[in-house]
């Protein structure tokens, strides 16, 4: 397998460590010992050394969800979620991603989202049309919002409508790249879809990225593949926050108490963790689990739910324990892919909010 | 025991193994196979970086529970299967690897927390749970396990149970063997069994004690409650530098006589101007011993006033607090990637324990036994657990990439060689094969050397409990 000496020498190093063995959300929510970092270093360094062929560890590949918390946990810096990308990228380059990655990978190039989804729901349509026209603050609200949880979209548009902010939210929105970017790398169709979105980004002045996953990849991704947009981007977490501090936005504390599922994307990837806390103490008492901010422990998503839908559920699962497991009743999240994920546990024993919901009550 | 696959044989035997813990749980996938073919063995890793595959397991099954175990094991019985148990395969014996093929039987699914019982003062969980999992599960109701070893993030609770496992803060707070009150426990023919309800009886031996540290070749443990502890009032670290080992030897006995501190580590000359100066940044020449005592704030008060007295009289350095929370803060530092030993370098910890009249000795017999006849060796220590009536010395032998051969069979004849010469240098003096490690397929050989005519207990244990002898064959000298 073709690999740079960087990824060889982060193989090298953590396929004989252990110490992020207990991190891994998938690992921890299936209890199999390939989900865990050094597995997965384990299996690439021996595709390297020809002791085995990379299709058989190319399912292992596909089961990290890139969230960075191995990352975050390592001492010395080593990065697993580096390697696992470059063998997804290498393995597309060589033609041999698994089946359903290629179906993902298609459906993304052809369609500009993983689900080969082309209809908005209705109220996401007539949200849309009527922010149509074109002003200088964009609501960008990226493809999990729009086509798998669409209610959640409307409930975005209609917040900033409470504020009265005026803003433009796109018929046809182009794709960030994200979702290319966790199946094949950085790979030249993933950077195409960036370059595009950002050149339609480039139109507004400032841009607020409704999903984390977007926030990160626009803000972050973009700059280490050389995609730059001139547009101020901005979480949508963080410019509710600054409607709070305009009081455009008005408090009202509803008398739950909840706590807070951090996204990754936000708390380890862009150092943004505030923010949110603000929104939501404005509207509930503001509980914290054991594992915030940049400790955060992930708790699924819609993309891998498209694979592996049962780990997933698993791993969402786990995450509502530890709601339970400090006595809480209720969690709010910020990302709506986990939202999603969460949404989908078949349980009655926590409640699971988006800021959206507390705002709009 | 008889074990003869074929192809036939092996997809019958799969049913059965799928039917027992679901089919999403039974693999024979090449990664889930390489994956449990790697511990922290040396020799295992040594194995794959010469990219040597090493002796794989047919079937890795995860039950979720005793129950599930139950049927693995009856198959197993019933075909003669090898059943190797793997915890998170953190071990440096080899322990877990499938030697004699078979069936892995890895517990991570086991790993629920069924209470967090405060009036208790115990968690009662799956062994496959991390233990830094519980710690995280004490912590959510202000509580602590107490057991911090660098492996906290990548062992599971059996695994510790499994090898006789030690934190940092053992000198107060016990073992793991002093950490655990009932255990349940799946038999090799199948049998749920359950420990007695509470450790400390006289109702006969204690059964805990015959499954702890019996590495999977007995039975395998499968829930355990698990001891916790308030947090401390306060925590309070103190660094020594001794001129030599001898006087932080007398120091520390005589303090302990005393009171009990939570750590207490004693780094050799060596060790001190090595891996203490590189993490913790003390320069200087001599021993460096770092005191952590803890507790209720009146009682740390005097517990402070007692060890300066105490070290001062044998010419203890007082360096203050300063290294001693940076050790604190760095303790599992020392054993990531780029801080820790890792190939080329073959390396390994001889640990073993010893009355204080002969752990000294038993140091330096070990040092010599080393560089005399390995010459290409460095030889480095320290003493990190402690007791009224001994101490433990952590010693390591380290031979740089140049020196290691490059064939796989050789490293491992050199690696054989170097180990069964220190540790009958510690058995010559009265030491014991190991302090917390465990035996493995690395030293099993040297079981017999240690107990002599006591090892029939063991094995007469072995013969009745698992008589066609599946459980981890080839470990612990059984």
């Amino acid at each position: 397998m073709n690999m740079s000496e960087k990824c060889k020498q982060h193989v090298d190093s953590c396929r004989f460590c252990w110490m992020c063995h207990h991190i891994c959300p998938i690992g921890n929510a299936t209890g199999h010992e390939r989900s865990t970092a050094r597995a997965r270093a384990l299996g690439i360094s021996l595709v390297n050394r020809g002791a085995i062929e990379l299709d058989e560890i190319m399912d292992n590949i596909y089961e990290c969800c890139t969230c960075g918390a191995c990352v975050h946990d390592c001492t010395t810096g080593w990065d697993p979620v580096m390697f696992t990308k470059e063998v997804r990228l290498q393995a597309a380059l060589e033609g041999k991603l698994p089946d359903y990655i290629n179906k993902l990978v298609d459906n993304c190039i052809e369609y500009g989202n993983a689900y080969g989804k082309t209809e908005l729901c209705d109220d996401l349509t007539a949200a849309i049309k009527a922010h149509a026209d074109k002003t200088d603050l964009l609501l960008y609200l990226g493809v999990d919002a729009r086509y798998m949880v669409c209610k959640q979209a409307v409930k975005a548009i209609k917040v900033l409508e409470k504020a009265g902010v005026s803003f433009t939210v796109l018929q046809n929105e182009p794709a960030s790249g994200a979702q290319l970017d966790f199946l094949i790398g950085a790979a030249n169709e993933t950077k195409e879809q960036m370059a595009a979105n950002a050149k339609i980004l480039d139109g507004y002045k400032t841009v607020i990225v409704y999903d984390p996953n977007d926030a990160k990849a626009i803000r972050r991704t973009y700059k280490e593949y050389g995609v730059e947009t001139s547009a101020n981007v901005i979480t949508y977490t963080a410019y509710l926050a600054k409607l709070i501090d305009d009081d455009k936005l008005k408090a009202q504390n509803g008398g739950k108490t909840v706590v807070f599922q951090d996204p990754y994307q936000l708390s380890r990837d862009l150092e943004e963790t505030e923010e949110a806390r603000k929104v939501i103490s404005a509207f509930a008492e503001l509980h914290e689990m054991l594992l915030n901010r940049g400790e955060t422990v992930w708790a699924g998503n819609i993309l891998m739910a498209e694979y592996l839908p049962d780990v997933i559920a698993e791993v969402s699962a786990r995450r509502l324990f530890n709601v339970t497991s400090i006595g809480e009743s209720a969690i709010v999240t910020a990302s709506v892919s986990e939202y999603a994920a969460l949404k989908n546990v078949k349980q009655d024993k926590v409640e699971v909010l988006s800021i959206e919901d507390l705002i709009l009550g | 025991m008889q074990y003869q696959m074929n192809e036939f044989l092996f997809a019958m035997i799969l049913t059965e193994l799928e039917d027992a813990v679901g089919k999403e749980n039974c693999s024979t996938r090449a990664i889930d196979k390489v994956t449990h073919s790697v511990d922290y063995y040396w020799l295992s890793r040594m194995w794959a970086d010469r990219g040597c595959r090493m002796p794989e397991a047919d079937f890795v099954v995860c039950p979720k529970d005793a129950t599930e175990v139950s049927k693995v094991v009856k198959i197993a019985n019933y075909y003669k299967i090898p059943v190797t148990t793997w915890g998170a395969g953190g071990g440096t014996q080899g322990g877990a690897i499938p030697v004699a093929g078979g069936i892995i039987l890895d517990t991570k699914r086991m790993n629920k927390i069924y209470e967090v019982n405060t009036e208790g003062m115990y968690i009662e969980c799956g062994t496959g749970a991390i233990y830094k999992h519980i710690e995280w599960a004490a912590n959510e109701v202000g509580k602590a396990t107490m057991h911090y070893p660098s492996s906290l993030t990548c062992s599971t609770v059996g695994g510790f149970l499994a090898h006789r496992g030690i934190g940092v803060c053992s000198t107060k707070y016990g073992k793991i063997d002093d950490m655990v009150l009932q255990m349940e426990v799946v038999l090799p023919n199948g049998d749920i069994i359950y420990t007695s309800p509470a450790p400390k009886h006289a109702a006969g031996p204690d059964l805990n004690q015959i499954f702890i540290g019996s590495e999977g070749t007995l039975g395998i443990i499968t829930k355990a409650q698990i001891r916790i502890f308030d947090q401390p009032e306060e925590r309070r670290f103190r660094g020594f530098l001794f001129q030599d080992m001898t006087g932080a030897f007398k120091a520390s006995r005589e303090l302990l006589q005393k009171f009990k501190p939570s750590v207490m580590r004693l780094y050799d000359e060596a060790e001190t101007a090595s891996l203490i100066k590189k993490i913790v940044g003390v320069e200087r020449k001599g021993a460096f011993m770092n005191i952590a005592y803890e507790g209720a704030r009146e009682m740390v008060e005097v517990e402070e006033k007692i060890l300066l007295d105490t070290f001062k009289k044998y010419g203890a350095e007082d360096l203050g607090s300063e290294y001693g929370e940076k050790w604190w803060k760095e303790k599992i530092t020392f054993f990531y990637p780029g801080h820790m030993m890792d190939i080329p370098q073959m390396f390994g910890t001889m640990d073993t324990i010893a009355p204080y009249d002969k752990i000294e000795k038993i140091y330096w017999a070990m040092k010599k036994a080393i560089e005399t006849n390995f010459p290409q060796a460095k030889f480095i220590a320290h003493f990190s657990h402690w007791y009224e009536w001994g101490a433990m010395v952590y010693d390591r032998f380290i031979i740089e990439g140049k020196d290691v051969p490059e064939d796989p069979v050789e490293a491992l004849r050199l690696h054989q060689a170097v180990w069964t010469c220190g540790v009958r240098a510690a058995l010559a003096n009265g030491g014991v094969v190991n302090d917390h490690h465990g035996v493995g397929i690395k030293l099993g050989r040297l079981m017999k050397e240690q107990y002599g005519p006591a090892m029939q207990v063991f094995e007469a244990l072995k013969k009745s409990l698992d008589p066609n002898g599946i459980m981890n064959p080839f470990k612990l000298g059984l």
